[in-house]
């Protein structure tokens, strides 16, 4: 299948399937390694596509107790995934933090991956309780998948 | 009703993602590029160490013959500079360039390469820099550096080893603030910001002894397209401005090292004439024109040239023309009249998006000019003295003998203040012509560069209603209060017409391309290689006929809105104008273009083409660049308006560097021990032809063009 027809399925299989959508609360987040108004952590989103091939993502990362601000973002484990993903800028103008990548390529992750590593700005005392929302998921033969995301959060010591 | 909502909903997600990775550019063009470049990691240092031997710099720098420097003191000491020499790196330096006695000096940036992909008139282009700690403390690298003033850059990646960081566009005081607070806690970061619109301060944070961290921009532009060429242009180094006393929002110049502030917003530190760095510049482009390619020439570096064939070709430069001290202009020509007037239509997520070439039609060429009133501003501040004035008063000279009988001129030259030759325009008769030569025979280049009082000396006179006013201005336009000078020409222009000419190798093209925007005529280039007589040749060719004047656009039924320029500029011989825009709908196929020729209506009729999978995904930011750059030109006039938040709003839309917004990238997985070190501005050169003693100041000297009256 070509990358154009397969491009196509995928847009194809959102339009008429709908998006798969999927909230896992974040498991407990590391201590801040002291009390400060400004650390710099990163979060990790994991994709469990459930044993179909992963060829379109795009999720949302939210964040309560805290002020969650995006300032970068990395790629993931699976060389399908590498690449830093894109972010929504239009949601960035928002403060809200949307992720997506897609590849139609024929080495897909089949199982739980982590798709991107999300660096973050949190501001003031509080600890923030991280989720995201699996707003689009997809396979290669363009049809949604009933994935799961987890994310959690790690820092630099 | 519940399914017809989810699909609605995954219609508007799904389009939103197609609409920013299109914006941001495509993935799979990502992953080809990264791939080709992962493929050259072989040259990157030994991160894992954590420090590079002197030995293995030594090995790794001995493959670049000309360019050998290690650091002194042997490598169990790791004694590299202290920052709190004067000039950190002086001193270290054992081996000399193979080339002219100039002693090298250690610089945080390392190597810049440029790779650009031209389909048709479009530009998109990659940009490497490869900083690298030759320091044994951590430093913060801090790089003042040029881009096309027409550049949409939009996209930033930052990497740390192997691992990719993509910055996020950000309010730049926000970009700003994240950036130091990282900086502070010991984070690698970068941020990116623009000073003008062809003008940016890259700073990278945290950098380690022997460390290499690489930034990745993309951006998009169009080529101009003059006088039968396509025209690329790759700056290379920015050149000492001239800022007027009181202005402190302008781009200082001083010497390497210099202790004291210029007092300026922006600071370019430049190399004293018997130094250079060793930052070098690799440059490659392919070339697909659509068209079969007649002629391909670089005006100021040698090039390669290979594969030309199929209307493509790729160019590179060749390995000894790898100083980054003038721009690099590529010009090729293609076959015969293929060039015609079109418009190209691309569509994503968020609408669409066309760009249309406005060519003039062949038929002007037939028809005469009527009298003129010629003005010709002549720069002679300091950073023109030599070789750049002697091409001015060439320019000059061409232009006073090839003037009509019917037509009257004036000459003024501008510096600390302005002078006319002549009270009021004369005819241009041989005694006026041969009083005017001599006149500029005797100028020197050695005063300040009060520019808006040139414009203010070229355009407020009394205008003579029989003769048209064509203000022909000449400058490398380095001067720091741009905004001033373009507000200027907006308030006096009147019925005239002002033609910029840019003199030098790496001239201020931004703001040479707005004076012309704003002043309703057209820019050119006139290099030190160029033959001046010839380049105001074309001038003269270009105004011997009529121009198209009261353009407007016919749509038909097309809904089709924020068109920009807003206001169409005079269509000149051999000079077209790329106009962009939005449409909702269908287009039709063809649109209609009506205007003024002297006092003629023509009518000309433009096909719609539909851009292609392999054209770029360039439309969207083309087209969010030109909005900025208008209301940016608003902004020189209607200060009452909050242009400024429109642009912010619309740079955050479509993740676009502008004035008001800036790249951020922080790798909140690296962080490094100590504080954040010592900044190290990276030094560049002066442009090739300027004098660094009139244009450069030395600790404790004020700005030195504005000392001789």
């Amino acid at each position: 299948m070509n990358r154009v027809a397969r491009m196509f399925m995928l847009v194809t299989i959102v339009l008429v399937g709908g998006a798969v959508e999927s909230r896992v609360q974040s498991p407990p987040t590391l201590p801040a390694t002291q009390a400060s108004s400004v650390r710099f952590a990163w979060v990790d989103a994991v994709i469990d596509p459930q044993g179909q091939p992963l060829a379109a993502y795009q999720f949302e990362l939210k964040a309560e107790s805290a002020d969650v601000t995006l300032v970068g973002v990395e790629g993931g484990e699976h060389p399908a995934y590498v690449e830093p993903p894109y972010y929504d800028p239009k949601a960035n103008l928002q403060n809200r933090i949307v992720i997506a990548a897609f590849n139609t390529g024929e080495d897909l992750p089949k199982t739980r991956t982590r798709v991107a590593r999300v660096m973050v700005r949190v501001s003031g005392t509080g600890q923030p309780r991280y989720s995201a929302k699996l707003d689009v998921c997809a396979s290669s033969d363009a049809k949604p998948i009933n994935a799961s995301i987890s994310v959690m959060e790690g820092a630099a010591q | 009703m519940k399914l017809k909502t989810c699909r609605r909903m995954a219609l508007i997600l799904f389009a939103t993602l197609a609409a920013w990775i299109v914006i941001g550019c495509s993935v799979a063009r990502d992953a080809a590029i990264m791939s080709a470049r992962s493929s050259n990691t072989s040259e990157e240092p030994d991160l894992r160490s954590g420090f590079v031997t002197p030995q293995a710099r030594k090995e790794r720098l001995g493959s670049h013959d000309e360019e050998v420097w290690v650091i002194a003191k042997p490598p169990e000491e790791r004694l590299a500079p202290r920052f709190d020499e004067p000039m950190p790196g002086e001193g270290q330096l054992m081996a000399r360039r193979n080339e002219a006695g100039k002693k090298l000096v250690a610089v945080p940036l390392k190597h810049t390469d440029v790779k650009a992909s031209i389909i048709g008139y479009i530009a998109s282009v990659d940009v490497r820099q490869q900083y690298e700690n030759p320091y044994d403390e951590k430093i913060e690298a801090v790089y003042v550096f040029p881009l096309p003033q027409n550049a949409a850059v939009n996209e930033f990646l930052m990497t740390v080893g192997t691992r990719k960081i993509r910055g996020i566009i950000r309010e730049r005081q926000e970009a700003q603030q994240i950036y130091q607070q990282a900086k502070q806690q010991g984070y690698v970061a970068s941020l990116l910001m623009q000073e003008r619109p062809n003008v940016f301060t890259q700073a990278v944070a945290n950098i380690e002894p022997g460390k290499r961290i690489d930034i990745d921009i993309r951006y998009f532009n169009t080529l101009s397209y003059v006088d039968g060429y396509y025209e690329f242009v790759f700056p290379m180094v920015v050149g000492p401005r001239f800022n007027p006393p009181g202005f402190t929002d302008g781009i200082g110049a001083v010497a390497r090292g210099a202790r004291e502030s210029s007092g300026q917003k922006t600071q370019v530190q430049y190399l004293a004439p018997d130094k250079r760095s060793g930052h070098d510049i690799a440059l490659a482009v392919q070339i697909d024109a659509g068209v079969p390619i007649d002629n391909i020439d670089s005006r100021n570096h040698q090039i390669s040239v290979k594969n030309l064939r199929n209307n493509k070709a790729e160019v590179s430069l060749k390995e000894g023309d790898r100083i980054p001290n003038r721009d690099f202009v590529l010009r090729y020509k293609v076959a015969g009249e293929s060039v015609k007037p079109a418009l190209i239509a691309q569509r994503d997520g968020t609408g669409g998006y066309f760009t249309l070439m406005l060519l003039p039609p062949e038929q002007l060429k037939h028809l005469p000019r009527q009298p003129l009133e010629f003005v010709f501003t002549i720069d002679v501040s300091g950073s023109q003295r030599g070789q750049p004035l002697e091409q001015e008063k060439a320019a000059t000279r061409y232009a006073l003998t090839h003037m009509g009988p019917e037509d009257t001129f004036q000459v003024i030259r501008f510096g600390n203040t302005a002078r006319k030759l002549f009270d009021v325009p004369q005819p241009a008769d041989a005694a006026h012509v041969r009083q005017a030569l001599q006149w500029i025979d005797g100028f020197d280049a050695t005063e300040g560069t009060m520019l808006v009082d040139g414009v203010r000396a070229s355009l407020l006179f009394p205008h003579d209603q029989s003769h048209t006013r064509y203000v022909a201005f000449m400058t490398d336009g380095y001067i720091g209060n741009e905004a001033e000078a373009l507000g200027e020409i907006h308030r006096c222009l009147g019925p005239a017409r002002l033609f910029s000419f840019g003199v030098g190798q790496a001239t201020n093209r931004y703001l040479l391309d707005h004076m012309a925007i704003m002043g309703r005529g057209a820019a050119a280039y006139l290099g030190l290689n160029d033959d001046a007589g010839q380049i105001m040749g074309w001038y003269f060719q270009r105004i011997s006929h009529p121009a198209m004047s009261d353009i407007a656009i016919d749509w038909g039924n097309a809904k089709v809105h924020d068109v920009y320029p807003r206001q169409l500029p005079d269509l000149f011989v051999g000079r077209p104008v790329i106009v962009t825009g939005r449409f909702e709908g269908e287009l039709p196929k063809s649109v209609t273009l009506r205007a003024k020729v002297g006092r003629e209506q023509q009518q000309i009729e433009v096909p719609v083409e539909r851009a292609d999978a392999s054209f770029p995904p360039a439309l969207p930011a083309v087209w969010a660049r030109m909005k900025i750059a208008d209301l940016a030109d608003r902004a020189t006039y209607e200060p009452g308006i909050d242009l400024p938040g429109q642009i912010r709003n619309l740079a955050m839309e479509y993740n676009l560097m502008s004035d008001y917004t800036a790249f951020v990238a922080v790798d909140s997985q690296t962080k490094t021990a100590g504080d954040h070190g010592t900044t190290i501005a990276v030094p560049v050169p002066v442009p090739e032809g300027v004098r660094y003693e009139t244009t450069v100041q030395e600790a404790g000297n004020v700005q030195p063009a504005t000392q001789v009256n």
